[in-house]
């Protein structure tokens, strides 16, 4: 059975004549429930109200509202009543509806503004991360998620937090599946008015990082080259001199053979320090770094094997 | 039966002239002739300023023409309205559906 039937039902004539007013209640407790359906639209409710207020007014007695008519009948009264009880649910409806309106109109501002908000985090280069005060993911932009990966899991706030004291600065180092190894300069910053919950910006510094320890690696090859040039030639100068020493002794043809085979061996060592000093001269005057870097492990290599 | 205006094409202002009250007397006529000015307008205001006396043929008759604006998206305010009139609105909550303000300027647009 409708709800149409169901009031039409109980009043009808018969409980009419016990309870005279009970078929306008029922009317009015059917309008109001049509309201009430209708006030989640503001200008459907008002459409539906003012269509009610003009059938009541057409109906009522024009001189029910004058205080000087004398026309007091009851079913005026009645009528008169049914309007005040209805307008009052009405005015009541358009108010929450007018509160509901309201809602949805700051809703759908707060919803463009997140919008927007997206859109601004979205171009930014830089990875940007809202954390709640537990430290769970409120927001992270397409940067954060690039850089860090699955920003979500609570092992990422947890590091940071470990590792980052709170409004500061810092660096982390970072294993990222789809980068392998990356460090990022991470700045945590608090939201004002959110007690707990923090902004955090994430740079993804792996590449300066590199290219600051390359460059002190060349700085370091560098002077290491500049030292064994500086080496070659003063170990050239007396080298050269021990050598034709040692050839002169060798074109004299010496009786003693002791001597002769001393010129001999002093003639090959300094042969091999000399072509030794014009391999590593040709390597400083190339620019040979591996080579250089080469000769510079092989001591160690060598005192590591020897230990 | 009303005083009308355009100050602005779009706007019209209806001032009643159908003497101090709006009535079962004046009501259809004062009906039609107020639903035939405001029927372009997308703004209209409606001085009451005369109207000392108002019944339900009256109450009707505000409130077809603040349906007919609203039918077609249009905004109409009202002003002017003396004490006795407002404890009529007051009494059936009219005041409180109906756009009604004191000032005449700011009902004016």
């Amino acid at each position: 059975m409708t709800r149409h039937e169901l009031l039409a039902r109980i009043s009808n004539a018969e409980t009419e004549t016990i309870l005279p007013d009970l078929a306008e209640l029922c009317r009015l407790h059917e309008v109001g429930l049509d309201l009430i359906e209708r006030s989640h639209d503001l200008d459907e409710l008002l459409d539906r109200v003012i269509d009610e207020y003009e059938r009541r007014l057409s109906a009522l007695p024009a001189a029910v509202l004058d205080r000087r008519s004398a026309d007091r009948a009851p079913e005026s009264l009645r009528q008169l009543k049914a309007l005040v009880m209805f307008a009052t649910q009405a005015t009541a409806l358009k108010e929450k509806a007018l509160a509901a309106q309201e809602l949805k109109r700051k809703s759908r501002m707060l919803e463009e503004a997140n919008a927007r908000l997206d859109g601004v985090l979205a171009a930014l280069s830089s990875g940007i991360v809202v954390l709640a005060a537990d430290g769970t993911v409120v927001r992270a932009n397409a940067a954060a998620r690039h850089l860090l990966g699955d920003v979500d899991a609570p092992g990422w706030s947890r590091a940071l937090r470990d590792g980052i004291a709170a409004g500061a600065d810092g660096e982390m180092a970072l294993t990222v599946p789809a980068h392998g190894a990356v460090t990022v300069l991470v700045s945590r910053r608090p939201i004002p008015d959110s007690p707990g919950s923090e902004v955090v910006l994430v740079t993804d510094i792996t590449k300066r990082t590199r290219d600051a320890e390359e460059r002190v690696r060349l700085e370091k090859l560098a002077e290491v080259m500049k030292t064994l040039a500086v080496l070659s030639h003063k170990i050239n100068n007396p080298l050269t001199a021990l050598l034709g020493r040692a050839q002169i002794l060798s074109a004299r043809k010496v009786d003693d053979p002791q001597v002769m085979k001393a010129a001999a061996v002093i003639e090959e060592s300094s042969q091999r320090i000399a072509q030794l000093i014009r391999e590593l001269s040709a390597v400083v005057r190339e620019g040979k770094h591996d080579a250089i870097e080469a000769v510079l492990r092989m001591p160690m290599e060598s005192a590591r094997e020897d230990a | 039966m009303w005083i009308v205006t355009s100050p602005r094409p779009g706007i019209v202002h209806l001032e009643f002239d159908g003497g101090d009250a709006l009535d079962t007397a004046n009501a259809a006529e004062a009906k039609t002739s107020a639903l035939a000015a405001i029927s372009g307008a997308k703004q209209a205001a409606v001085d009451l300023a005369p109207v000392e006396f108002i019944d339900s043929s009256g109450l009707s008759v505000l409130v077809a023409i603040y349906k007919s604006a609203r039918a077609r998206g249009a905004r109409l305010r009202f002003h002017g309205v003396r004490p006795g009139v407002r404890a009529v609105l007051e009494i059936i909550r009219l005041d409180r559906i109906f756009e009604i303000t004191d000032d005449a300027v700011e009902a004016r647009g």
